[in-house]
This record gives structure tokens, C-alpha cells and sequence, in this order.
């Protein structure tokens, strides 16, 4: 007997789910959830495209077993679309050709959406290690730094 | 990975009480960064995991009482970067903490998790040897004290009891004319393994010249065993500081690493680098107290 119910909050939605004991974290939120923003990309925690924050955390998804996250608080990249901050980032990726396959681009827009909350301003260098566990493969980091630094600025918090 | 069970305790004696009776088939978990892709890599094969992640309220601490520097088993790389207390001649830990991982693994990779990994990969081990820490394990029956140093017998080998869970780290705040510094090479600056990194605590003599006592330890001293580069530390005690005895210390340190070679660096690159950052961590450190360099 290795499955167990849980209860997950994804977005502010309380979901019950089955999960057996080596399901992850990503496996609930795309297989069961419908969350594909959330990628897989290396499973081993180098590329950080699973990124997603539990309890408001910055984490890897591929990384962590679903039957820990009982209870926890789960946001993605889908339950911040209507997110001025979000949609600020959003803008700004766009405006500056930060994302070319996209594959890492919901995965970046959830670092520095996890930036812009405490910093509306921040330093190339506070950009650069906010982002550092997250692969680009094509576009490279520049246009996404620009990106971050411009949408960072501005808004309301 | 199909029979396997998470065994979610109640408490910590719960825990306890599990993993003497578990403990040889069953396998730690706190937030699994290290264990999860190692088990997908078929390199371990626990069939239970034993959850300890719940416990923050008894594991997750960062204290500093009578000289003395403790840090709970479930503390995250995250919580020592944003702790007051690592400035300074600590500043070691937080300069540590800064390059490992990315942040997303620092926020949830455990003090304890890096230690019972014994890996050369692990960032802190050298660190924390540097400093001269204790583990303390406790188990069903009491616990025990054992410098770290003695806790790490091999490639991911400790002496830690199938019967046994590793709750803090110690070690005391350095006193005198202290100072400490650590040095990590990889492939590019975020999110790296180390192909070397070296730490060291420094005490100088009144003279601000003389060498009371060096502890370096690296990640790897033999083969890719974290261990106290004990000759070398030998060889510097009571010495002044000097571009001779630096360039005489490198050699002590090259001749007691045997290094091996794998993807990320050969074992003379690796051996030359630590000679490199010998001489570096020595003069930060001297500079750092205003002495010699």
C-alpha cells in the first residue's frame, strides 16, 4: 500500500489527488493537474525549467516528492496570468525577444516574477542570480536580464 | 522505484523508533534534492523513505550560545545566506552558501542532507571540517558526538548507524586572531560542482605573522573522499607567513592529495588548482585580520 491521498493547493484551488510515493511533485501538476507550463527538461535539478514556488519558494519540481507536499501551497506560471506583475514580465519578454524555443520561458518568468515581489529594482547581478538555475539553450540570458530589469520597474507591489 | 513507501512519522521518537527497527532497508529523506535523482539513476534503492521534512520545529535552528555555533540537521542553504550571524570571520558560510546550488536547490537542500551525503560534490563538508564541527546523531537509544572529520569515512560513506538520524552540526565560533575563506573552481559561477573547493580557518599568533594554527580540508583529498588536508595544516602550524613557506606548504598539499581524474577535470588540474587556492585563502585570510600577506 504506497498510494496516499493528499491535499495540494495549485493556485489557490485545494486539490485532493492519489499519488504513489516516487510520483513527483511535476508528475501531479502535469499529469493529474493539467499544469504544462510546468517542463521537464533534465529530471536531475540542473535546468530548473520545472521551476515552480511552494509555500512561496522558489524549488524544482523534479526534485521533490508529491507525497511531501500535503497541504502545501503551489503557484505556477497558469494561476498568475491575470498577475499585473506577471503580465508586466510577460510584456516585456515579448518586447525584448527574451524567449525563441520558449521551452524555459515559464520557468524564468517565475524567478523573476519571485524577484519583482522584493525588488523593483533590481542589479544585473540580483537579476543573474535569480535566474541562475534555470537554463536558456537558445535565446541567451541577455534579452532575458533586459526583460527582467525592465519589468521589474514600475509597477504597484 | 514500483514497491517504494514513504513513511510520513508522527514525530521525532516515532521516527526514531521506525528507523531502528527500518533502518537497513529504509533511507532518510528530508527534501530529497540529493536522493530523488540518485534513486531515478538506480544508484540507490532504499524501499522505504523515512520523511523527516515535517520537523522544522525541532531540526531547523541556527543557534550561537557559549562560543559554540549550532545548525540543525533541516537549516536550508537559504536560511545560512540569509542568517545574521555568517559575517565576518564566518563569513565562510554565507560566501559558501552563495555558490551553491542556484536558488531554487537552496531553498530546500538540507545542512544535514549535504553532510549524510558525504559526496565531493557536497559544498559544505569542507567547510564545516574546516571549522572543526561535530555531527550529533540521535538515535531510539541516546545519541552521540563525533568530529565531522571522523563522520566521514569514504565516498558516500559515513559512520552514521542504520539506526541513526544526523540532528546538527556544531562548531565553535573561531576566537583570536581568526579568520576563514573558501575557494570554489567550476565549470562557470552558478549552479556548478565543484572541481575543487578548499576552505580554511586561520588563527595568527599576536604577531599577525606567525601561523597558530591552519585547518584547510577540500572536497577531495583522496580520491573523491571531502577530507582535513592534515600535513599541510601540520606543516603550517607555527610558521610565519612568507612567499617561501607558502610555496613550501603547496608542495606538503600536492604530495598529500591523490587526486583522480573524471569529466569535470584531471587529477594534476585539480591538484594544481588546490596549490592555487592554498596561497589565496592564506593571504585573504592574513589580509582580512591586517596582517602579513
Amino acid at each position: 500500500m504506497t498510494k496516499r491521498i493528499i491535499t495540494l493547493n495549485v493556485n489557490g484551488t485545494e486539490h485532493p489527488v492519489q499519488v504513489d510515493t516516487p510520483d513527483r511533485l511535476i508528475d501531479v501538476l502535469r499529469d493529474q493537474l493539467g499544469m504544462k507550463s510546468v517542463k521537464e527538461g533534465c529530471s536531475t535539478g540542473d535546468c530548473g525549467i520545472c521551476a515552480v514556488l511552494v509555500d512561496g519558494k522558489l524549488v524544482n519540481s523534479c526534485l521533490m516528492l508529491a507525497a511531501q507536499c500535503d497541504g502545501r501551497r503551489v503557484l505556477t506560471l497558469e494561476g498568475l496570468l491575470n498577475d499585473p506583475s506577471m503580465k508586466r514580465l510577460q510584456g516585456t519578454f515579448m518586447t525584448n525577444n527574451a524567449a525563441q524555443c520558449g521551452f524555459c520561458t515559464p520557468a524564468m518568468l517565475m524567478a523573476s516574477w519571485d524577484l519583482a515581489r522584493h525588488s523593483s529594482d533590481p542589479s544585473p547581478e540580483e537579476i543573474k542570480v535569480a535566474i541562475s538555475g534555470i537554463l536558456c539553450r537558445c535565446t541567451g540570458y541577455y534579452q532575458i536580464i533586459d526583460s527582467v530589469r525592465e519589468g521589474c520597474k514600475g509597477g504597484e507591489r | 522505484m514500483s514497491a517504494l513507501e514513504l513513511y510520513s512519522p508522527t514525530d521525532l521518537a516515532d521516527a526514531l523508533r521506525f528507523i531502528e527497527r527500518e533502518g537497513k532497508r529504509a533511507a532518510v529523506i528530508a527534501s530529497g534534492t540529493d536522493l530523488l535523482p540518485r534513486m531515478r539513476k538506480r544508484q540507490v534503492a532504499p524501499s522505504i523513505l523515512l520523511d523527516i521534512s515535517s520537523f522544522t520545529d525541532d531540526l531547523r535552528y541556527i543557534r550561537q550560545m557559549d562560543g559554540v555555533v549550532r545548525l540543525g540537521a533541516l537549516t536550508t542553504v537559504t536560511d545560512l545566506l540569509e542568517a545574521p550571524l555568517f559575517h565576518a570571520n564566518l563569513s565562510i558560510i554565507r560566501e559558501a552558501a552563495e555558490l551553491f546550488g542556484a536558488p531554487q536547490v537552496r531553498n530546500v537542500a538540507t545542512v544535514g542532507g549535504n553532510v549524510c551525503s558525504a559526496a565531493s560534490s557536497e559544498d559544505l563538508i569542507s567547510v564545516f571540517m574546516a571549522l572543526g564541527a561535530s555531527v550529533k546523531l540521535i538515535s531510539a537509544s541516546g545519541e552521540r558526538l563525533l568530529p565531522l572529520k571522523d563522520f566521514i569515512v569514504g565516498k558516500r560513506e559515513t559512520a552514521l548507524r542504520s539506526s541513526e538520524i544526523l540532528s546538527e552540526v556544531s562548531f565553535e565560533s573561531p576566537t583570536g586572531h581568526s579568520w576563514t575563506a573558501y575557494e570554489k573552481l567550476g565549470r562557470r559561477n552558478m549552479l556548478i560542482i565543484s572541481i575543487v573547493n578548499e576552505a580554511l580557518s586561520l588563527t595568527l599568533e599576536d604577531d599577525m605573522r606567525t601561523i597558530r594554527s591552519a585547518r584547510f580540508a577540500l572536497n577531495r583529498v583522496s580520491g573523491r573522499i571531502p577530507a582535513l588536508a592534515v600535513r599541510t595544516n601540520e606543516f603550517l602550524e607555527g610558521r610565519r607567513i612568507t612567499e617561501e613557506a607558502i610555496v613550501q606548504a603547496q608542495k606538503v598539499l600536492a604530495s598529500e592529495l591523490s587526486l583522480t581524474s573524471d569529466f569535470r577535470g584531471s587529477g594534476s588540474y585539480r591538484t594544481e588548482i588546490a596549490q592555487v587556492f592554498l596561497k589565496r585563502l592564506i593571504q585573504r585570510c592574513s589580509r582580512s585580520l591586517g596582517g602579513a600577506s
